[in-house]
């Protein structure tokens, strides 16, 4: 399981994770908000 | 002092050499320093859960607009910043990867970028500040936003501190494939700052 306390490498996964989730929340977010 | 140090560097004696008060036990199978950077990251995620909670009261709960009437967020500018702070953590990344290989170039170029970047980040968000147009008296939504953003800038300020540190001990010859916890450690709390900046961008500029 992916603890990004337990390293560095786990962190900076973890931070491209939130990354990746946070762009594709957003992007849903905005065109539901641009076509309603 | 000499008689007594003499003994330290000879024979069964060195596995013993230790300064200073006698070591702490230890129950934790995480490293100390792991598990005091792991508590102190925990107890930011409620402080920064705090400030949240107060931006989705006045957003959701109370349905005011976001951002108060009469005002604008650039969200460019910011959205730039972003991007600066994100390659920060890609940097020292590159910095520790490197050190555990023996690279001490890739070590000193890559702590020395993400210092300037982080600087140029808190810089950035100043000046935003001094030509944003409105005070955290203004409105609820504005104190929100110098709350959440000057909270998190905090944290940069913080990490600044412990990246110059770290420069320091790099430029001075510290730190070796094998002994590297000194750029672990704030590494792992400088990607927690930028987790939260993701985060905080995304609520308060984005949404």
């Amino acid at each position: 399981m992916l603890n990004p306390l337990r390293s560095e490498q786990e962190a900076f996964r973890f931070l491209l994770y939130v990354a990746a989730i946070v762009i594709a929340i957003t992007a849903v977010v905005l065109i539901v908000r641009a076509l309603t | 002092m000499e008689a007594h140090a003499a003994p330290l560097h000879t024979g069964a004696h060195v596995e013993h050499e230790h300064h200073g008060p006698p070591e702490a036990h230890r129950s934790s199978r995480v490293e100390p320093q792991l598990l005091g950077m792991l508590l102190f990251i925990i107890s930011e995620v409620m402080v920064f859960g705090a400030f949240f909670t107060a931006y989705f009261f006045i957003r959701v709960v109370d349905g005011n607009p976001w951002p108060a009437d009469g005002t604008e967020l650039p969200k460019i500018i910011a959205g730039f910043n972003t991007a600066v702070l994100l390659s920060s953590s890609v940097t020292i990344h590159w910095a520790l990867e490197g050190v555990k290989r023996g690279n001490r170039f890739a070590l000193k170029a890559g702590m020395l970028s993400t210092f300037f970047l982080g600087a140029t980040f808190l810089f950035v968000q100043i000046n935003e500040y001094a030509h944003i147009g409105f005070a955290p008296s203004n409105s609820a939504q504005a104190s929100v936003f110098y709350g959440l953003t000057g909270l998190h800038g905090a944290h940069v300020f913080i990490g600044l501190c412990l990246l110059a540190f770290v420069n320091i001990r790099a430029f001075r010859g510290h730190f070796s494939p094998e002994q590297h916890r000194g750029v672990e450690v704030p590494g792992i709390y400088w990607h927690f700052v930028d987790v939260m900046w993701v985060v905080v961008y995304t609520t308060v500029y984005l949404l």
